[in-house]
């Protein structure tokens, strides 16, 4: 088995503004094949942890390695990186002028550089493992929230990344559309994508997730496996925590 | 009684808006009409008429050709404006506001008295000056002895670039208004797939912008038109300056401003209708979707 980790992120600091500091000296591996979820308060500092992963945000001190690459680094390509780490955001971020196959293939022919019948093809299985094949010609303002994520996924997912980035994934939609998100993305987790999930959707967390990391005011407070977590945890601040979401 | 007072007033207000919307246009063809028929049955009109027309091309094609210049020059000077680069967005912030705080009256005298001459005097001293020559149409035998003069470069291009720079800053806060409106997470969605920013603003952003300001800018090219009147005062033969010359040669002012007026009219109705119709059609898009 491969011993080093695919994310590793070392003493991460960012600050925003001079003064709000979003992550304090947080230090995370992810090996391939692993699901990390991700908990903490509103304003905790996981969405910055989550895109420092692929350099939308820059860490201020600190030093991240993605695939063996060295991200903090200058010369590092940061376009090839983010090419193979997908991200899905709260948002959905759809792209509103492009259907929802349009969606799925631009990326394909404009960074992968695949030509339009491949980009197509994968686009279609990618929306068919996402299990909305028949919307392929629809507008995402056709789509509901749940197919909107759904696409967004098969439009990441059709970059054939290494590792998929999920920000709040289901904290946009009308509960009775999350689980046909968290269904896609249990699916992912069993085919061994490594992916690092922030989620308030605890039932996920103890389906899928290898550990769970609980952040707090910018530190990384907790780490541990869901089983432990739920049973034992350490913190007051995490107790206080789950009594609130569970 | 009460209702039915509420239901005429209604009813008011509905052929109030419905006038506002077709109704002035069809009274303004109605108007159209008249005017054409008087035109054409009065000898001094058909003669001003005749005299004006004959600057359409001028003035048609000034505000064609300043309009695709201020289109690239707008959109290039938005990227500026948004820029991260100080050096590019102060550049592009110096040329928005110099152009936008001096009346266009100034910058075609600028143009026409001041760059022109002084870019002539540049080629005309330079080996580009036969080419030049060639290019702006001297007499090929003159050529070799000879050199480029101002009065060579056709008057249209003299005063070109003072209307493609001046409304190229103008558009330039159409377009940067437009890429601003777009969301920042369809940028942060275009790199998250490990698009560049160029592929991402060319895909992504700018194709979203520009639809959203489509009426601004068919709005854009609707004054600029009616701006290409201040050509004149430079001597540019468009339908403005012939009109005057037309009048101060007979003293027929009115013909000739009622025939310079309704062709004027009927081409900004016509560009303002399709805006109109833009504006709408996108707005009726944006409601369903
Ligand atoms: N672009 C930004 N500019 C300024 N402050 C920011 C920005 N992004 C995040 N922050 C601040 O950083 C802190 C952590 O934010 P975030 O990572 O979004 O937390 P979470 O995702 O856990 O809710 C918050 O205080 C937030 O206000
Ligand atoms: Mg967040």
């Amino acid at each position: 088995m491969d011993k080093s980790p695919i994310i590793s992120m070392k003493n991460i600091s960012k600050t925003f503004g001079g003064f709000v500091q979003a992550l304090r000296e947080v230090s995370l591996d992810v090996y391939a094949g692993e699901v990390v979820v991700i908990i903490g308060p509103s304003g905790s500092g996981k969405s910055t942890l989550l895109r420092c992963i692929n350099h939308l945000e820059t860490a201020d001190t600190g030093e991240i390695w993605v695939d063996g690459i060295h991200l903090t680094h200058k010369s590092t390509d940061i376009n090839k990186i983010r090419a193979e780490v997908g991200m899905v955001f709260q948002q959905f971020n759809l792209f509103p002028h492009k259907t929802a196959l349009e969606n799925v293939m631009l990326a394909q022919q404009v960074v992968r550089k695949r030509d339009r019948s491949e980009a197509e093809r994968v686009a279609r299985m990618q929306l068919e493992k996402v299990g909305i094949p028949e919307k392929a010609d629809v507008y995402p303002a056709k789509l509901s929230g749940g197919q909107q994520q759904r696409v967004a996924i098969a439009r990441a997912l059709a970059m054939d990344p290494k590792i998929m980035l999920f920000d709040e994934p289901t904290s946009a939609l009308d509960p009775e559309m999350i689980k046909e998100v968290l269904d896609v993305m249990l699916d992912l987790a069993k085919e061994g994508m490594t992916m690092v999930v922030v989620t308030h959707e605890m039932g996920f967390a103890r389906a899928a997730a290898d550990r769970v990391v609980f952040m707090d005011e910018g530190r990384k407070i907790e780490e541990t496996t869901p089983v432990a977590l739920f049973e034992n945890p350490e913190h007051d601040r995490l107790k206080l925590f789950l009594s609130k979401i569970l | 009684m009460v209702s039915s007072e509420r239901s005429s007033n209604r009813l008011i207000k509905q052929i109030g808006r419905r006038f506002s919307r077709r109704g002035w246009l069809l009274a303004f063809f109605a108007l159209d009409l008249l005017i054409i028929y008087s035109i054409s049955n009065n000898e001094k009109l058909i003669d001003a008429w005749s005299f004006v027309i004959r600057g359409i091309g001028v003035t048609v094609q000034i505000t064609i050709w300043a309009f695709l210049f201020a289109l690239v020059i707008g959109l290039i000077t938005a990227l500026g404006r948004i820029s991260k680069n100080v050096l590019i967005y102060n550049i592009a912030t110096f040329y928005v506001e110099i152009f936008r705080g001096l009346p266009l009256l100034v910058i075609i005298l600028i143009f026409a008295f001041v760059v022109t001459p002084a870019i002539v005097d540049w080629i005309a001293q330079s080996p580009l000056d036969d080419l030049a020559q060639t290019i702006f149409g001297a007499n090929p035998e003159t050529i070799t002895t000879t050199v480029l003069r101002t009065r060579d470069i056709d008057s249209v291009w003299r005063i070109m670039l003072a209307f493609a720079l001046t409304y190229g800053a103008f558009m330039s806060e159409v377009f940067r208004a437009g890429i601003e409106s777009i969301g920042h997470g369809q940028m942060e969605a275009a790199r998250s797939l490990g698009m560049t920013y160029v592929q991402a603003m060319r895909f992504i952003v700018l194709p979203q912008a520009v639809r959203n300001v489509l009426p601004a800018l068919a709005n854009n090219f609707v004054f600029l038109l009616k701006d290409t009147s201040l050509a004149s005062v430079v001597a540019v033969p468009e339908i403005s300056q012939l009109t005057r010359q037309y009048s101060s040669n007979n003293f027929r002012y009115p013909e000739g401003l009622l025939v310079l007026s309704f062709i004027y009219a009927n081409l900004t109705i016509v560009l303002s209708t399709i805006a109109n119709y833009l504006e709408i059609s996108l707005q009726a898009e944006k409601r369903e979707g």
